[in-house]
């Protein structure tokens, strides 16, 4: 049955439409004005494709300490009550609302050679600040609350009595889990981790701050901005635009369909 | 054999107990109780899922209050059966056959199959089967480990009447194949009719009587019980003492005496044990109803006009105006006889041991 959209459907539709415009314009602008010449380019610039290459491994170094430390801490959250459970649960979303140059700061001040615990890593013969660890504990730190939030939700989604049935079937609580819990949140856990990732790889603010060189992408793109001029920056803008459209249509793809 | 031995369970703010109560070897036993009664609770302290404050469960004698669910040797079928989606309808009734040989339990598994008639489902996914078939399939992976004890917690809530009939039908001769001592949890006496050796009736947290299905039914020890099994009709009113003995002769050793029970405009002659505010529980099958004149020696016969009819069947219920509501089932054949119609005067009659004083 086809029903006349009434008006204010229609005023609804256009404010959408509006802001839809706004968001696929810019990009698809983008998209248009590098020529595959000077994609091809970029890609085989020694410089461009090291600092993606970094930011790749930056990235993914980022979100698996996230999920080694974020998974178990999510699961918890997910279905154990406990004294400061709320506290602990804004706590981990904390670095959201915090601008990220202000994390970049705050983590200098604690990572840094001067503070006690950059000392005692400098000591170990890991460099912080201004090396590669600078730039996964920027990314870590932003990153963090999406892994740890989507992984939360998906334990939250699986039924706690498919546990309890695997239980009086004799699993213990940790082949339950295993059997049972992980396989079923396990779409769920890997969509946070792609997303973690995908805002890894988008940072800048705080990594700007805590390591500028080596250069990861979007440092690259600032600095090429910065230095060459607009026309300098967009190629490589536009391979960084395909790496996150890639990692979208995979998260996408992961998502059950009524979620979408 | 279950034993709850003086159970005290503490969910929130809701507390049960103190249950005692037994399920014999091979017994099959309901909780039948309404929402909010704490049975779904009871089933789970049983389970090992819900910690117990005080008092002890006994699986077989074996003292398990401290034991985790996986060590008790449990089926346990949810209402809403919650298989496991990700794997197909053989490996939900093989997974708790984890530690056995591949063919061994692919044997039990098909074996189970065959008896509730789900072998043709074996290698579909779980997704997409009828309320019967996941029930059926609960089932078969509950029983598959052959446990000693099978706790169902509204197992026919999710499915068609067509189909709880079969299945009742079907789980009780599985009951009786297999053995295993069954606890099951209802909110339908119906239910416990059909099925249960041995029926516990669960009202705010404690077990209001037990016994069996028909003790309980017959002989509701409170207006409660009597409203909650649907014996029917249940009056508040007060016992006065007429006379020694019903017989003529002086009160006995049994204390029971000649009384007369007055509910409002309502005066019933009843054999009472004792004075005071009670219930009267009237079964409605023993209210005998005719138009005009009836015979026989009831003492508490009075006319009374037809309210409505409800037709269940063979049975027909009877709604009356005595001054009170009451309630009387005749066979619809008789109804049928009778000319029995909304608004008819009849004259009714009941033996005063048929009052049930509670």
């Amino acid at each position: 049955m086809t029903r006349r959209p009434s008006w204010t459907q229609l005023a609804l539709a256009v404010l959408g439409a509006a802001l839809v415009l706004f968001i696929v314009g810019p990009l698809l602008r983008m998209l248009l004005m590098a020529s595959p010449a000077s994609l091809a380019q970029a890609a085989r610039d020694p410089e461009v494709g090291g600092s993606i290459a970094l930011t790749v491994a930056t990235a993914t170094a980022a979100t698996a300490i996230a999920a080694v430390l974020g998974v178990p801490l999510a699961y918890l959250l997910a279905r154990r009550r406990f004294p400061g459970r709320r506290v602990v649960q804004g706590l981990i979303e904390l670095p959201v609302v915090i601008p990220h140059p202000v994390a970049g700061i705050a983590l200098l001040l604690f990572l840094g050679r001067r503070s006690a615990i950059g000392g005692v890593l400098a000591d170990l013969g890991l460099e912080v600040v201004s090396h590669v660890p600078g730039i996964v504990a920027a990314m870590l730190f932003v990153s963090a609350p999406i892994l740890v939030s989507g992984a939360r939700e998906a334990f939250r989604s699986v039924d706690p009595k498919l546990e309890r049935v695997a239980r009086t079937l004799g699993d213990t609580p940790w082949r339950a889990f295993r059997r049972i819990t992980l396989p079923l949140a396990g779409r769920g856990i890997l969509a946070a981790a792609i997303l973690a990732w995908a805002r890894s790889v988008s940072e800048f603010g705080s990594i700007v701050i805590l390591t500028y060189n080596p250069k990861v992408a979007s440092i690259l793109i600032f600095d090429r901005f910065t230095v060459f001029g607009l026309s300098a920056a967009i190629p490589a803008a536009v391979l960084l635009l395909m790496l996150a459209l890639a990692v979208f249509v995979l998260v996408r793809l992961l998502q059950p369909a009524e979620q979408v | 054999m279950i034993q709850l031995d003086r159970l005290r369970v503490r969910v929130g703010d809701f507390e049960l107990g103190e249950i005692s109560f037994a399920v014999p070897q091979g017994g099959y036993a309901l909780i039948i109780g309404p929402t909010g009664s704490g049975k779904t609770t009871l089933l789970e302290a049983v389970a090992g899922n819900a910690r117990v404050r005080s008092g002890r469960v006994l699986l077989h004698g074996e003292d398990v209050t401290q034991l985790p669910p996986e060590r008790r040797g449990l089926g346990f079928v949810y209402q809403s059966y919650h298989l496991f989606p990700h794997l197909s309808v053989r490996d939900n009734i093989r997974y708790g056959l984890a530690g056995g040989t591949d063919d061994g339990t692919a044997r039990r598994a098909e074996e189970l199959a065959d008896l509730l008639g789900i072998a043709h489902l074996l290698d579909r996914s779980v997704r997409g089967l009828s309320g019967g078939e996941q029930q059926r399939v609960a089932l078969a992976r509950a029983l598959a480990p052959r446990p000693r004890v099978l706790l169902l917690d509204e197992p026919f809530a999710s499915v068609d009447p067509t189909t709880r009939h079969l299945l009742r039908r079907e789980l009780r001769s599985l009951h009786e194949r297999e053995g295993v001592t069954t606890l099951q949890v209802t909110h339908d006496f119906d239910e416990a009719l059909r099925l249960g050796d041995l029926v516990a009736v669960l009202a705010d947290g404690r077990i209001a009587q037990s016994g069996t299905p028909e003790a309980v039914f017959r002989y509701p020890n409170s207006a409660f019980v009597a409203r909650f099994v649907g014996t029917g009709n249940v009056l508040a009113g007060t016992v006065h003492r007429t006379a020694g003995r019903p017989d003529g002769q002086p009160a006995g050793p049994d204390h029971a005496f000649a009384a007369q029970f007055i509910s409002g405009p309502l005066v019933l002659e009843v054999v009472a044990e004792r004075e005071g505010p009670m219930h009267a529980v009237i079964r409605p099958e023993d209210i005998v109803l005719a138009r005009g004149e009836l015979p026989g020696s009831a003492r508490n016969r009075m006319p009374a006009r037809i309210v409505r009819l409800e037709r269940l069947g063979p049975v027909t219920h009877v709604h009356l105006d005595v001054g009170r509501t009451l309630l009387a089932a005749v066979t619809t054949a008789s109804a049928e006889e009778m000319a029995l119609a909304a608004g008819t005067g009849v004259t009714i009659a009941f033996k005063a041991t048929a009052i049930h004083l509670v």
